[in-house]
């Protein structure tokens, strides 16, 4: 019986979505206007209004944000996020800020990369010492105080909906060790200045208000030398795949998002949130306009995805 | 095109860690040299460094001061100088590249700049060295010029040449093996082939060599055969000092040598015999002629 309403209701909402997408778009490309107004996803509103707005986004689907995304992307976020770590590269020491990191997918891989990658140089180091006893080899495990080599990584984010997922996620899967959870907002970061290694934010720099101001934020909190890594939705150039691109984005995605979480409208406005954020090219100025050198980007997915980097210097 | 979308000047103050150049008593031409060669990223980025050019007596339009920061490329040299260092313990990896950067202050993070098979530090130690050789030679020819050394016989110059271009590797001689592998990978081959074959002409450049046929060619070949077999030998050598290595590579230049000679006379060799066989074939051709008219 719930299956068949909500089957119902889907037909019913895919026919409204079809008609009210196309409304949106059309609003869209007439009085954009510029100053305090700003957009949320294809509407115009005010700075405040946005930020109120975006908040009670992600209250709203903090709980089932890790199912959405399997949904939407079916499952292929999963390697983006392994790709956004395996360019990181961090070695053990290595001190993460993971921005808008909310249930804490780049954490958990970024432990599992840095504990992997720690586990290698000490077998290394056990293979060149060649004459030691038996006895001096299993100390040498046991005396293992530090799996991960020091390194820590610290989430932080605006809503602690988000945040209190990815503590029960943390505690579900078992990582205990060099996590920290911190409340924030990306454009006035809770941290001093100079102080980590890298600073990533995954599908979450479109949410924020004033990006440019993330960005400043960014450069001021990286050590010398850091490096700043940005995992977005971005512009796809290939106009067959486009097409697809949009009529899967602005047909299915808010339908699931009504028929899984029962909330249409923060999807509708993820999927609008994607077509507004800047290009490739275009974001990879805004982040030289914060002071990165060597800015780079590597398009996944021919577009849908992209990874931008770009270090303190 | 890009030039002119580009902001005039980028904010130069904002650079944490590009220093001045006037700060480094650094070696910029040979740095930009270096570039060339292997540098496979497009320059893009220069004209956004710096606007005014590398050239520190530059001044700027309208009045402005010319802040002459050092560029990208330049900090990624200093960084691989300095990774140098760890290589004896990481190898020639992005660890090593990773250490290099945290001596000058940077952190570990910045290694994420470079490739990570580490194959830029192996070519950027090349090219070093390579410079350094051919500092070295035009030091040596300075000397014959002013009168101060004797001018060496050319075995013995391809000799000295090669073994001091070969004693630059040995304090990481153990390492070694794994960077001339990594060299031969796909992706690496025309840098590190290009590298090779511009150090090999140089040798010969200040070996005298002014040949403008065939022989430019099969002296370069010849010479580059040479320094790679003696590089191999030189891996597995255990003997005190090299003693082997230098022995080994005495006998090869001693063979080419050799061979030049041989080529000579196996030409002229070749030139009387067919004088010989020319001069049977119009004899034995009269003969015919004069017996059919007979």
């Amino acid at each position: 019986k719930m299956a068949g309403l909500g089957s119902a209701r889907a037909l019913r909402l895919l026919s409204l979505s079809l008609s009210l997408s196309l409304s949106r778009r059309r609003g869209a490309l007439r009085g954009f206007a510029d100053g305090p107004q700003m957009h949320f996803g294809f509407q115009t509103v005010t700075e405040e209004e946005r930020r109120e707005k975006i908040n009670r986004v992600f209250e709203s689907v903090a709980k089932k944000y890790d199912v959405m995304n399997d949904s939407m992307t079916l499952g292929i976020h999963r390697l983006w996020k392994n790709a956004l770590v395996r360019q990181m590269n961090p070695s053990p020491g290595t001190l993460l800020l993971d921005v808008a990191g909310g249930t804490g997918d780049i954490a958990f891989r970024f432990i599992d990369y840095v504990r992997s990658v720690r586990e290698r140089q000490l077998q290394r180091r056990l293979k060149h010492h060649q004459n030691l006893s038996w006895q001096e080899i299993a100390e040498s495990y046991q005396e293992d105080k530090s799996p991960l080599g020091d390194s820590q990584v610290v989430v932080c984010d605006i809503s602690k909906e988000m945040l209190q997922v990815g503590k029960e996620k943390a505690q579900d899967l078992g990582y205990s060790e060099g996590l920290s959870w911190v409340l924030g907002n990306a454009e006035e970061l809770p941290f001093d200045d100079d102080k980590f290694d890298v600073y990533t934010i995954a599908f979450g720099i479109r949410n924020v208000t004033r990006i440019d101001l993330a960005l400043q934020e960014a450069y001021r909190v990286l050590k010398p030398g850091g490096r700043f890594l940005c995992l977005e939705f971005s512009q796809v150039r290939n106009p067959l795949l486009s097409r697809l691109y949009d009529l899967y984005s602005f047909q299915v995605i808010p339908v699931l998002g009504e028929v899984i979480a029962g909330d249409w409208k923060s999807y509708q406005y993820l999927v609008e949130s994607i077509r507004r954020f800047p290009p490739q090219e275009e974001f990879k100025a805004m982040i030289e306009d914060a002071g990165f050198f060597k800015v780079d980007y590597e398009n996944l997915n021919n577009g849908i995805v992209a990874i931008h980097s770009g270090f303190k210097l | 095109v890009r030039w002119q979308l580009c902001p005039p000047q980028r904010p130069l103050q904002a650079s944490a860690v590009l220093r001045r150049v006037s700060d480094e008593q650094k070696k910029e031409p040979f740095a930009s040299s270096s570039q060339q060669q292997f540098n496979s990223q497009p320059a893009d980025h220069q004209p956004e460094q710096e606007p005014q050019g590398p050239d520190p007596s530059y001044t700027g339009q309208g009045g402005q001061e010319s802040e002459d920061y050092e560029s990208e490329e330049q900090l990624q040299h200093r960084i691989l100088t300095a990774a140098l260092e760890s290589v004896p313990e990481h190898g020639w990896t992005a660890e090593a590249i990773a250490e290099g950067a945290k001596t000058l202050g940077l952190s570990a993070a910045a290694a994420g700049m470079f490739q990570s098979d580490g194959s830029q530090l192996i070519l950027h130690f090349v090219s070093q060295c390579n410079t350094k050789l051919s500092e070295l030679l035009q030091q040596e020819q300075k000397l014959v010029e002013q009168g101060e050394a004797e001018k060496k016989p050319t075995d013995q110059f391809l000799r000295d040449a090669v073994e001091a271009r070969l004693r630059m590797v040995i304090p990481y001689i153990e390492k070694w093996p794994q960077a001339l592998s990594i060299l031969l990978m796909p992706h690496n081959i025309p840098s590190s082939l290009s590298l090779l074959s511009s150090m090999i002409d140089d040798i010969w450049h200040y070996a005298g060599d002014q040949s403008t046929d065939i022989n430019w060619y099969t002296r370069r070949a010849v010479l580059t055969g040479i320094y790679n077999t003696t590089e191999l030998v030189m891996m597995q050598d255990s003997s005190p000092d090299f003693e082997d290595t230098w022995r080994f590579l005495e006998n090869r230049v001693a063979d080419a040598m050799k061979m030049g000679d041989t080529a000579n006379q196996v030409q002229s060799t070749g030139e009387a015999i067919v004088q010989g066989l020319m001069g049977a074939a119009v004899t034995v051709s009269n003969a015919e002629t004069s017996r059919a008219l007979r």
